[in-house]
């Protein structure tokens, strides 16, 4: 593997008693995409404001390109950053603003008015040179104030929460237009959000935060499918935690119904919890075709346009409950209905287990 | 891993260019207030423990000071006075910002225009039109039934009037936010008007109301321009402090008054801090503005009071302005301008009017820069924490700090023999320093506030951009602050040139001022040409106050384009 372009080792922050960040390192490759994704006071901010020198952390290095830059301040790294606030310059101009950070590098009039004219074209907004923040939208002020970021050619772009203060619809749209923005540009990005959605359309790799530290670094499918703690499985999309016990390697009970799945390090006769997502649970209808079944009741099924939801109980559950969901085509082809008993295959490799208590520890 | 990152080395943070100027500015600041401040007053508490000679005796000029019920009287009358005239401003300007603000009366911004007229007058002012009024000569004399106009009575209309806008601005901002949400609940559930009343609306300002109090109270009870006129032989703290130090260079006795009448300003200090807080916790950003509708009975009684109220404002001006052109009052009433030719007095001149222009014009350029730029510092450096704590709580300083006593203060500070700052006694420049300590509070405040209303990450922007922040500071944040500056500027104008409690102990005979001019005149007797002195303050304060609306309106068309969508 080539030298990381970030390397991030053992920062820690302390503000008085309180640790906000607990030995946290990471590594981050020239070009990523990089989420830091978690609950608010999860630290993520904590880490963005070390990394950019604004608040620096009080151990650990951070190097930037070989640079060993953990103790200067901001205006002596090279990034840019976009703020939730957008926090433009009111009182200059679109165009202004975009030049803000060129004018200081005593660079010809006109080749700042080429550049200028370069990044409006880039983030869409050409004929808004000459407007005031004020009397753009909101979608469009953060666009602005991404172009004044880019504007210098920063080695390292910093989004802390660019979409949080946007309506669905914008976000929505802004999202794809960073996304595009950053391959074509190809530069380091690392974005802070608390929404689980836009970390894993947009980023390369996720870093999953709580309470100072690190839960799980991986690629978005990664971080999906092989959830590596409780929380992770809990905080990211739907799961369902059942309680479990192992009966012997590579078999667990669930209820009454036994199913094969990886038991590492779970030995036989220990309470685990077993994690499940919804859209996991295959429902075969009438029709029991497959290894790894069983049969449960539908308890109640709620439509949600292109799938169902359905609650699960009772035959071989017993106690337990499952959500799961079902497309509703699927729905439509197995003629389903409320109360009526079904077959449900769960494939072994979608089964995770967890410690019973240790999760919230 | 704890012991790891206990073992590893602490980061200790490279300072750049842009911390380290910022720090020398905060350490510069700090200093300076220190100078003008601090060790004023910390050397004024170590008079009060020493004798002529400054040997140290303890609380010996207390226990002298007590003893003497002559002086210790002062007390009694200066509380009871204050106390009683609070408690006449606080109705007076309920009833008025209630009228103003819950009522459909007609012409409110004539009536709120009115009530702000004696913010442009000395202190000095409501007392001498007093003596014309009703005076050994006075026009009303009857109206008093005998009883005299020079002691508690004189004092109390005289601090009424000059502190009614003070206590009319801070009770309107609490009844401008009134939650009609409240009102319509409580009509539904039919509680009855005057429980609407006493459950919604004074309990919605009841912070607002003590805030006033305790200004008002510690105004008037710190005030030395009304008792000094129109108090007679009636002691007050603030008229004894002077006496003890003009009168019988009892510079020590001098500072324990001093420290008598720091007391009740402390108190007050705190506690407005206090109700300003909750004050402001108690609006909720959901509230729907209350529309008062009309009620006959009601408008009528408060058109009534305003109206009153109005016309003692004007009447007790119209009598400054009458006897200032007055040929020879009582007995030729013709009208000319033969008062505002100083020269056959000498208690004022022309030059001592030119001198407060001067003092105005320094206090507000020189003013307001320090305000601002320390108020920057404090609130946008990212270093030196303490620091930045400590010098706000030096700026709050002054607003406990009555004027007599910082004047006091600094005469103990800069004329003493050791001190290398000595030279600035008796020169403009010492003026200049004191009426911006004096009011440095206040503009402080109003910096914080216009740049707490500012994005906090432009700075963290601009840092990225590599921009030194001064530049920042320079194309952003003071163009989008100039309206809170300007409002910095003309308050410290309108105070420089109406203020005479600190400054009366700091002039020489170069630097006479046009409001200490009036006290000397009406002192030696002159009163048409201390009348006539007065408003000559009270015209230019107007005329500089037209001035800044004019140019606030100016600026708002200005920079209409980025204001606001």
């Amino acid at each position: 593997m080539t030298v990381p372009y970030l390397r991030i080792r053992n920062v820690t922050k302390r503000f008085g008693q309180f640790t906000a960040l607990d030995d946290v390192s990471i590594d981050i490759q020239r070009g990523e995409f990089v989420c830091f994704l978690g609950p608010s006071g999860c630290g993520k901010t904590t880490l963005l404001r070390a990394i950019s020198g604004l608040d620096i952390q009080t151990h650990g290095v951070v190097e930037q390109d070989g640079r060993d830059i953990s103790a200067l301040p901001p205006a002596q790294r090279d990034f840019g950053i976009v703020f939730q606030s957008y926090a433009l310059f009111q009182n200059l101009t679109v165009a202004g603003n975009i030049a803000y950070g060129l004018e200081n590098r005593k660079q010809p009039k006109a080749e700042i008015q080429k550049r200028v004219k370069e990044l409006l074209e880039l983030i869409g907004l050409p004929d808004s040179g000459h407007k005031y923040p004020g009397q753009l939208s909101g979608g469009q002020q953060q666009r602005v104030a991404l172009a004044r970021a880019l504007a210098v050619s920063p080695g390292l772009l910093l989004l802390d929460e660019p979409l949080s203060a946007l309506d669905a619809k914008v976000r929505g749209h802004l999202r794809d237009e960073i996304k595009t923005l950053q391959r074509r540009l190809g530069i380091t990005t690392i974005m802070i959000t608390h929404d689980q959605e836009e970390a894993i359309s947009m980023a390369d790799r996720i870093v999953v935060m709580r309470d100072g530290r690190i839960e799980q670094i991986g690629t978005p499918l990664e971080i999906y499918h092989q959830p590596a703690s409780l929380f992770v499985a809990e905080f990211i999309g739907a799961m369902n935690l059942v309680p479990a016990m192992p009966l012997r390697h590579g078999e667990i009970q669930l209820g009454t119904a036994r199913l094969a799945c990886a038991t590492d390090g779970y030995a036989p006769g220990t309470a685990v919890r077993a994690a499940v997502r919804p859209e996991d649970i295959v429902c075969t209808g009438k029709v029991n075709g497959h290894a790894n079944s069983f049969q449960a009741e539908v308890r109640d099924m709620e439509f949600m346009g292109p799938f169902f939801w359905l609650s699960l109980g009772g035959g071989a559950l017993g106690e337990q409950r499952l959500r799961a969901q079902l497309p509703s085509q699927r729905a439509r082809e197995l003629g389903l209905q409320a109360n009526e008993a079904m077959h449900l295959h769960i494939p072994a490799e979608h089964i995770r287990l967890f410690p019973q208590s240790a999760g919230h520890g | 891993m704890v012991e790891l990152a206990l073992a590893a080395p602490r980061v200790r943070p490279r300072l750049g260019r842009d911390d380290w100027l910022m720090g020398g500015g905060l350490v510069a600041l700090a200093l300076y207030l220190a100078v003008t401040l601090l060790l004023p007053l910390a050397l004024m508490l170590a008079k009060s423990a020493q004798d002529q000679h400054g040997v140290f005796i303890g609380l010996a000029n207390f226990e002298a000071y007590f003893s003497n019920p002559a002086l210790s009287g002062a007390i009694g009358n200066s509380v009871g006075v204050a106390a009683l005239s609070t408690l006449i401003v606080i109705g007076l300007a309920f009833g008025y910002a209630y009228a103003l603000h819950r009522s459909c009366i007609p012409f409110k911004g004539l009536f709120r225009l009115v009530a702000m007229l004696p913010l442009l007058a000395p202190s000095l002012l409501p007392a001498i039109a007093l003596v014309y009024l009703f005076g050994n000569q006075g026009a009303l004399k009857g109206w008093l039934f005998g009883a005299s106009i020079y002691g508690p009575i004189g004092i109390i209309i005289g601090s009424v009037f000059w502190t009614f806008p003070h206590a009319l601005i801070i009770i309107s901002t609490a009844l401008a936010t009134a939650d009609a949400r409240l009102y319509e609940a409580s009509e539904s559930l039919g509680a009855s008007r005057w429980r609407t009343f006493t459950v919604i609306t004074l309990s919605g300002a009841r912070y607002g109301l003590i805030s006033a109090i305790f200004v008002v109270f510690t105004l008037i009870i710190t005030d030395f321009g009304v008792p000094k006129v129109i108090g007679g032989q009636f002691n007050m703290l603030a008229t004894d402090i002077y006496k003890q130090v003009v009168g019988q260079q009892n510079f020590q006795m001098g500072a324990v008054v001093s420290l008598l009448l720091l007391l009740p300003a402390l108190v007050a200090f705190f506690v407005e801090r206090w109700a300003q807080r909750r004050q402001i916790s108690a609006l909720s950003s959901r509230a729907v503005p209350y529309q008062p509708k009309p009620r006959r009975a009601r408008d009528g009684i408060l058109l009534a009071l305003v109206c009153l109220v109005a016309a003692m404002i004007l009447g007790i001006l119209g009598m400054a302005a009458f006897a200032s052109l007055a040929k020879l009052w009582p007995y030729d009433l013709t009208l000319s301008l033969r008062h505002y030719d100083f020269s056959s007095t000498d208690g004022g001149s022309w030059a001592s009017y030119g001198n407060s222009i001067r003092l105005a014009l320094y206090t507000a350029v020189f003013g307001s820069l320090l305000v601002f730029i320390g108020a920057y510092l404090v609130e946008k450096s990212r270093i030196a924490q303490p620091l930045r704590t400590a010098t706000h709580l030096l700026a709050l300083i002054p607003m406990a700090v009555p004027g007599m006593v910082l004047g006091l203060a600094y005469i103990f500070f800069f004329n003493a023999p050791g001190n290398p700052l000595n030279f600035l006694y008796g020169s403009m420049a010492l003026l200049v320093m004191a009426t911006i300590a004096h009011f440095y509070t206040v503009s402080h405040l109003t910096a914080l506030t216009a740049l707490k209303q500012l994005d906090p990450e432009v700075e963290s922007v601009s840092a990225a951009l590599k921009t030194p922040f001064y530049r920042t500071f320079w194309r952003v944040t003071t163009p989008l602050c100039l309206p809170a500056i300007l409002d910095i500027a003309i308050y410290f104008f309108i105070n420089a040139m109406t203020t005479v409690s600190a400054v009366v102990f700091l002039y020489s005979p170069d630097t006479t001022l046009a409001s200490v001019a009036v006290l000397n005149m009406d002192d030696a007797g002159d009163t048409a040409p201390a009348a006539a002195m007065a408003m000559l303050i009270v015209c230019t304060s107007a005329a500089v106050r037209l001035l800044h609306a004019g140019l606030s309106r100016w600026l708002h068309q200005r920079t209409q384009g980025w204001r606001r969508r």
